[in-house]
């Protein structure tokens, strides 16, 4: 007997009772079509969530001096600039970069006061590499012909009643540890989608600063951008053999927390799925064993006539597999239409919209699946409507030839 | 030949022990047309079920062509009904997703036969059946009498010696028996293939060569016509 002949009894005896079928069939779809979708809600929300980070400060690859990271002290700049800069501009693999001045401090008004990450750039280059300016909810981004402006987050405004034009006034320390006050006059209001990031940053020009401490004489950070995120790797090794006394990290370096939760989203995905379809798999379990029960005789048959009982547990496989491949490509084809169609139009969350800012992720979510999960998710349910099969198979083999014919 | 020497089956029911057949010896000899008779639980369907290798007799012995199958591990069994016994069932057991035709290439493709071997034989059979025209319909497409000829083709697909065939046309009218048995009555007659029935149906007795009438599990006639 060959493999075709049972391919194609257990492919009409799975429709001999359509409508259970049809039902075990429309649960698989909806489950693997459940669990595609919340995979690419997830997925989506991670990746907007780097996007974001990546795209308004952290950029593909950040450079410091080697000390900066201990005490993200000012003195701690960039040696070389000049020099690590030639290399920048010549090298095929960067897209562009910026430079910039970092200070902690505290901003100031007549609200109060608050904390914050002051990142001293100049305009022009920090748009090619950051994002912010497309973010701006008020005002202009650094237009003005004054010196002292600044861009705030839309969070930090409103704790501290910020329109355009207010003044606030930063404190912080300078590199002779000496506390030095800046004026600043609001120019915009951004909403960069990380309310975290909103919430503590701020863009001033970096002549503002260097103007106002003429003994910092060089920048704390180069964020770069890649003109091949597969390239990140090789460029930063290279960058790193420049010079010793610098430290070149990729965004994962840095936002370890974004990387870590990244790695951990697809095992924690098909562990998700395998919940799911284990449970699905009761149902499947359960219909097969009910066809089990109506063909008892028919299988008792088979027995009596000289079918083995290799042949017949394939069958009983056969049925079982063929359940979820029928019900694979509806889950598959309705899950990328679905996704295909959000990943253009996008899903409005702005009713949670808050939570998911402090999440870092914007109120619109444009849905998107790596084709890798739609292939292994199927794989999933095969492997388990295989597994399921297992149980009913072998009631299948323990059927009594005698019994279940009543007679010969 | 089949031959049974001392055959014991007893069941268990709760805590009674009830003997279906008991003590029987039987010789059937090639080319034989005998029907089983006797009342109902006077151990017909039992003496089948074990001489056909589906029953393991609680002791005694089933010899067929000096080959003691009794004692067949399971697999050794299934292989030796497959290539010697055909099986005839009271209620047809063809199987419903399947045309005549692939019900009768079943067994053969179980036997390893090659496409075009099937193809030939199965027409061939479908023909001495007289349903050579049916062979694309379905059992539900079939009448009774129709489904149980093309399970006298499916039991012959394997070139028996032997068909136990259980109280084949109880379902049928006397139209589709008579049939039916014309069918295997030639067949014996022309193959020479031995054929064994349980029947309590007077036509098929009247037909029979041979009766062996059993009452309580034990032979109490056995008459050569």
């Amino acid at each position: 007997m060959n493999l075709i002949t049972l391919i194609k009894i257990g492919w009409r005896n799975i429709w001999r009772n359509k409508k259970r079928s049809l039902v075990v069939i429309l649960s698989i779809v909806l489950g693997l079509y459940g669990g595609l979708i919340i995979a690419s809600l997830m997925i989506t929300l991670n990746t907007q969530r780097m996007d974001t980070a990546i795209n308004t400060y952290l950029a593909d690859i950040q450079i410091h001096d080697k000390e900066y990271s201990k005490e993200y002290s000012l003195s701690d700049t960039i040696s070389n600039i000049q020099y690590l800069e030639e290399k920048l501009k010549t090298d095929p693999r960067i897209k562009s970069y910026s430079k910039r001045a970092v200070i902690n401090g505290m901003l100031s008004n007549s609200t109060g006061s608050y904390g914050v990450n002051v990142l001293g750039i100049d305009p022009e280059s920090e748009i090619k590499v950051t994002n912010v300016y497309s973010k701006l909810i008020e005002g202009d981004y650094f237009e003005s012909k004054r010196l002292n402006t600044m861009i705030v987050g839309e969070k930090l405004a409103n704790k501290l009643n910020l329109k355009l034009r207010s003044k606030v006034v930063i404190a912080f320390q300078d590199v002779n540890g000496d506390i030095t006050s800046l004026l600043f006059r609001v120019e915009g209001i951004f909403k960069s989608g990380n309310g975290m990031f909103d919430d503590y940053n701020v863009f001033v020009k970096n002549n503002s600063i260097f103007s106002n401490m003429p003994n910092l004489n060089s920048y704390h950070e180069i964020p770069i951008l890649t003109t091949d995120e597969n390239a990140t790797q090789s460029l930063k090794f290279d960058l790193q053999k420049i010079d010793n006394s610098l430290e070149v990290k990729s965004w994962d370096e840095i936002a370890v927390e974004l990387a870590y939760a990244n790695k951990m989203l697809s095992s924690f995905l098909y562990i998700f799925m395998l919940i799911v379809l284990s449970g699905l798999s009761f149902g499947i379990i359960n219909t097969m064993l009910m066809a089990i029960l109506e063909r008892k005789k028919e299988i008792g048959m088979l027995m009596s006539i000289g079918m083995t009982k290799i042949y017949i547990f394939l069958m009983i496989c056969f049925e079982t597999v063929f359940l979820s491949l029928v019900a694979i490509p509806f889950s598959l084809m309705i899950t990328y239409f679905t996704v295909d169609y959000f990943s253009v139009s996008g899903i409005d969350l702005s009713v949670v919209g808050s939570g998911l800012e402090n999440f870092g992720v914007g109120t619109i979510l444009y849905l998107k699946l790596p084709i890798e999960y739609y292939l292994n998710l199927s794989l999933l349910v095969i492997l388990i409507s295989s597994i399921s099969s297992i149980f009913p198979a072998i009631r299948a083999l323990k059927i009594n030839p005698v019994e279940a014919t009543k007679s010969i | 030949m089949i031959e049974t020497q001392k055959l014991k089956k007893t069941y268990k029911q709760g805590s009674l022990k009830v003997k279906a057949v008991d003590n029987v010896n039987l010789k059937i000899s090639d080319g034989e047309f005998t029907a089983v008779v006797g009342p109902s639980g006077s151990g017909k369907t039992t003496l089948l079920n074990c001489v056909g290798g589906l029953d393991i007799p609680t002791s005694g012995k089933v010899i067929i062509d000096d080959e003691v199958i009794s004692s067949y591990s399971s697999d050794k069994m299934i292989k030796f009904r497959l290539n010697n016994i055909g099986f005839v069932f009271q209620a047809y057991n063809l199987i419903p997703v399947l045309t005549a035709k692939e019900n009768i290439e079943m067994v053969m493709l179980m036997q390893g036969y090659n496409k075009q071997e099937m193809d030939e034989r199965s027409i061939d059979l479908l023909n001495e059946v007289g349903m050579e025209n049916m062979s694309k319909r379905r059992p539900a497409e079939l009448s009774g009498g129709q489904q149980q000829r093309v399970a006298v083709a499916r039991a012959l697909a394997s070139k028996p010696k032997f068909i136990l065939a259980d109280e084949p046309t109880a379902n049928l009218d006397s139209k589709s028996t008579a049939k039916l048995l014309d069918i295997m009555s030639r067949l014996n007659k022309q193959e020479n293939i031995t054929f064994l029935f349980s029947t309590h149906d007077q036509r098929v007795i009247d037909r029979a060569r041979r009766v062996v009438t059993l009452e309580d599990g034990k032979i109490i006639k056995d008459i050569k016509k």
